[in-house]
């Protein structure tokens, strides 16, 4: 099993594609979690809802730049809005993309136009910055707040098909591809959407224990545990969906099973077998069960909680991986594979997509210093001279 | 504007959109701006045949075509074509050896087109390969070489061959008479075979030239050229409309190939001869010089026989 | 932003503006860019045909392809396929070395071998003008399907599509590239720089909508298959002697 196509040596979608999926599923999770709050009233996550609407923006206008940094001609890029051919999925992204783009900025915008309004009538770069977000109008009374409420209420509604349709459209772009026998198959979109949601509740969980261990604030405990809760619900979905592809496939033995065969019990064992499904799936399993289930002290809880989401954020990273890079190492021959290995200073290398990673947190962090992500938090030790600026009376919506 | 929205307790409560005029307003003027950017940038000729800019299938045709074809060859160099289209190497296109002749035509000559060196150009299509048809010539060159006693294999192949004429057939191929080739099951055979059918260890040879013509096999045996085999000189291809044909005209520079002298034979080469010394030395009446190798030297080769002399 | 609410006089107004507006911003392009030539890309559709039988797997047609169209080293337009089943029955595949493009002499007992030239199969539905993005890959009326080189954004979306293994991405242009069935040529009368220099005849090309082009002949006097048909492209590259390996 030696022979791929000649065109087939080199791998055309890199870790650059990997990275992008993960980015808009971190989006798609973390816009779930703040819809919970505003459209489903779960009160549980007050304290998290309005930093996840903040982080879904933030990597939101990281998403691109994987793809920008991918193509062979990224001045080019608007080609894609200009002159769409629509019987495409990848020609869905520009027009999703912005449609969604234009939400959730509308979003942050009404729901927390009070937070801005307070911090424009103070001095200051940040202060000018509200002024003109606010685009110099700074009325408030309580039928404006009421009509804010309204609106986020509508969008944060609107924006959960919108999400679905902006992650779930990756997975369609590969799951309608016939030519690939280990991208190919209807399950496709409902596994990414799925998987997104999970990496979004888990980079939340993940973010809010280290910032809140960095500033010394107390963890709400009720809220965690409702994103615990949230978290395995959805993993166990999202998991089930990732196993029954693999097992449908294994049970049906068409053609293209002795290759894929292959490719997972050679190319891809470890990186599938071993962590994907053993330690990154079936472990935090059982953590989120225990926490779920038992009754925990509260450290011990928070430990396997944590512990659980950030295996899970690789794990949702890593079926990224597995399903991008896996589909091209094998050849459209069904004769053999090719090998990948992103290089470390290239273009589309691992250097550079660390740094597209770790952007996003950067930015929350200048967001923050404007407009706070976390309010009504409490210091429960450290400095005093660090203290947590909230200027609202009210917080959240 | 002012709305109206009942609350939970009855009482109707405000909500106020004046605050989102600007906003409204804004997000207006940015839609039909990107609308209006989008019609500037739209290249011309988009839309009109598919889904494509229609301007494309004109630039592509524009690339310049580099392989000229065999008539802007013959333009020039008339004489080497003549040879050509008559030997073994006709369907082979001049510029599948030489490379593209655009701008060597172009030029006029005065810029050089390639001259293929050493034995690769020819062993790409010779080389013994066992995924190439049995019936194509081919070669292991380093055992052709030894066979036609060839010692220093620095010499290139067209040392003996000329590419242009590496058979000296000298016939025009095209007319030539085929030779049937028997080499299916089914060419004799009409009845169906199940998957299992192989060819049973008792089954007359019938892939090989004696099945027809075994007087002349078993006369061939006893004589001189015993070690070479038939088709080296009576070349069979498949049947096809242009490659090969039995060579009935035995041109005297095909016998040459490997009986003429010369300094880098070994000592195991078959006989060598001067040419076209030989002539000179043996003709004695005047029509000698007109002569081929076979018409003296039939002996060595076999009988040639009417076809009712040989067994069916 | 006055206080009067909107009146069914505005709403009238803002319906008459908005289609009109729309037709101006989103109405058809301007239809300069076809310039008159003596080709009627209407009146042919080209097909192709390989007749397996015949190739000795010589390279010819790889060399002059790279030659013909400046096709990078490591990249192919047209390839050819040398399949080698050993007596134990496992087969082997491989293609010619990526510089000289000459097949070399392999080791070990055969019971069957044989070469397969594939190409792009320019398929009536294919698969690569359906997915990519912004239009650049697309079928002209002549049935050819090419890449419109300036417009391609170098995604790799149809490289990803093709099931045939036809395309891949210039590292020189940073686009899509593929077999172009050398459009330059068979626009003008000739035949892709593949099929002339094929000195054993293994590649036939011509006009499918002319039933006495010597393609539509054998097409009609031989069987022919083509290269997973079960993935519904509809290919226009036939293939003659095919083997069950062969996919």
């Amino acid at each position: 099993m030696d022979f791929v196509f000649p065109n087939e040596a080199n791998v055309t979608w890199t870790v650059m594609i990997v990275l992008y999926p993960f980015i808009t599923g971190l989006v798609a999770g973390a816009f779930i979690v703040s819809s919970l709050f505003h459209v489903f009233g779960r009160e549980n996550l007050k304290a998290v809802a309005r930093y996840s609407l903040v982080s879904a923006f933030v990597f939101l206008i990281f998403a691109p730049l994987p793809l920008l940094v991918h193509l062979g001609h990224p001045e080019r890029a608007f080609n894609i809005m200009i002159t769409p051919n629509f019987s495409s999925a990848m020609a869905g992204f520009g027009f999703i993309y912005t449609a969604y783009l234009l939400l959730v900025l509308l979003e942050i915008w009404f729901s927390l136009r009070s937070e801005f309004i307070a911090r424009a009538k103070g001095k200051g770069l940040a202060a000018w910055i509200c002024r003109l977000i606010l685009l110099y109008n700074l009325e408030e009374d309580e039928s404006t707040k009421r009509t804010d409420h309204k609106i986020t209420r509508f969008l944060a509604g609107l924006g959960i098909p919108l999400a679905c349709l902006l992650h779930g459209y990756v997975g369609f772009l590969f799951g309608a591809l016939k030519a690939n026998p280990w991208w190919s198959t209807p399950l496709m979109f409902v596994i990414f959407i799925f998987s997104a949601i999970v990496s979004g509740i888990a980079v939340i969980i993940f973010h809010y224990f280290v910032v809140s261990w960095i500033n010394g604030w107390k963890i709400d405990q009720v809220c965690v545990r409702t994103l615990a809760k949230y978290l395995w619900g959805f993993m166990i979905v999202a998991v089930a969906l990732e196993l029954l592809e693999i097992l449908s496939l294994a049970y049906k033995q068409t053609e293209e099973w002795e290759v894929l065969r292959t490719l997972i019990d050679q190319k891809l064992f470890f990186s599938y077998i071993i962590f994907q499904f053993l330690i990154l799936s079936l472990i935090p399993f059982l953590m989120l069960a225990v926490a779920s289930l038992v009754k925990l002290k509260d450290r011990l809880a928070y430990a396997l909680i944590w512990t659980a989401s950030t295996m899970l954020l690789f794990q949702v990273l890593l079926m990224r991986w597995n399903v991008v890079i896996g589909g091209q190492l094998l050849s459209k021959s069904l004769r053999g594979f090719t090998n990948y290995f992103p290089g470390i200073w290239d273009r589309e290398g691992l250097i550079v997509a660390a740094i597209i990673f770790t952007l996003p947190f950067g930015i929350l962090y200048v967001f923050h210093r404007i407009i706070p992500l976390f309010p009504g938090a409490v210091k429960v030790r450290g400095r005093n001279d660090d203290q947590v600026t909230d200027t609202t009376a009210g917080s959240g919506t | 504007m002012n709305n109206h929205e009942k609350a939970g307790n009855g009482a109707t409560q405000k909500t106020s959109y004046r605050h989102t005029f600007r906003l409204a307003v804004l997000i207006i003027i940015f839609i039909l701006a990107a609308l209006l950017v989008r019609q500037i940038l739209v290249p011309e000729a988009f839309g009109l045949e598919g889904s494509y800019r229609a301007a494309a299938v004109n630039e592509a045709r524009e690339f310049p075509i580099r392989h000229i074809g065999e008539k802007a060859c013959i333009e020039c160099h008339d004489d080497i074509a003549s040879l050509h289209d008559k030997d073994a190497h006709a369907a082979v296109p001049c510029e599948s050896c030489h490379g593209p002749g655009s701008d060597h035509a172009q030029a006029e000559g005065d810029v050089a087109i390639r001259i293929p060196e050493g034995k690769e150009p020819c062993l790409a299509c010779h080389r013994l390969l066992d995924a190439r048809p049995s019936a194509f010539p081919q070669i292991r060159w380093r055992e052709h070489y030894k066979f036609v006693g060839v010692e220093d294999t620095a010499l290139d192949c067209i040392r003996c061959h000329s590419p242009h004429e590496p058979l000296f057939m000298d016939r025009d191929i095209r007319s030539a008479r085929l030779h049937p080739l028997i080499h299916r099951c089914q060419d004799c055979h009409t009845e169906r075979f199940d998957r299992e059918s192989r060819r049973p260890d008792d089954h007359p040879a019938i892939f090989e030239c004696s099945y027809c013509h075994k007087g002349i096999v078993e006369d061939f045996s006893q004589r001189a050229h015993s070690k070479v085999q038939c088709s080296t000189c009576h070349m069979f291809f498949k049947e096809s409309d242009f490659a090969g044909r039995i060579i009935r005209d035995s041109d005297p520079r095909f016998c040459l190939l490997c009986h003429r002298e010369a300094d880098f034979r070994s000592s195991d080469a078959p006989p060598g001869i001067e040419w076209p010394g030989h002539l000179e030395d043996v003709a004695m009446e005047p029509g000698d010089r007109e002569k081929r190798c076979v018409d003296c030297h039939q002996q060595r080769i076999h009988k040639i026989m009417e076809r009712s002399e040989s067994d069916e | 932003m006055s206080n009067r609410s909107w009146t069914r006089r505005d709403l009238i107004k803002l319906m008459a503006a908005a289609p009109s507006l729309l037709l101006i911003v989103w109405g058809p392009s301007s239809s300069r860019g076809q310039d008159e030539s003596d080709y009627d890309a209407h009146a042919h559709h080209w097909g192709y045909a390989v007749d397996t039988t015949r190739c000795i797997g010589c390279g010819n047609c790889m060399r002059a392809c790279r030659a013909e169209n400046d096709v990078p080293e490591g990249f192919y337009r047209t390839w050819v396929e040398r399949y080698r089943v050993g007596i134990d029955g496992e087969t082997h595949v491989d293609v010619a070395d990526s510089k000289t493009l000459i097949f070399a002499e392999l080791s070990g007992e055969i019971s069957k071998a044989f070469f397969v030239p594939k190409l792009c199969n320019h398929c009536e539905k294919s698969v690569c003008t359906q997915v990519c993005p912004v239009g650049a890959s697309f079928q002209t009326p002549d049935g050819v399907v090419l890449v419109d080189e300036k417009h391609c954004i170098g995604c790799g979306y149809c490289v990803q599509a093709c099931p045939y293994g036809s395309r891949f991405i210039d590292p020189h242009t940073h686009t899509a590239g593929k077999c172009t069935l050398c459009y330059h040529r068979i626009t003008k009368g000739e035949e892709p720089a593949c099929v002339a220099m094929c000195p054993m005849g293994a590649r036939i090309f011509g006009d499918l909508n002319d039933p006495r082009s010597k393609l539509a002949t054998i097409l009609r006097q031989n069987r022919y298959r083509v290269l997973r048909p079960e993935m519904g492209t509809h290919p226009k590259c036939y293939y003659q002697g095919l083997d069950r390996e062969v996919v």
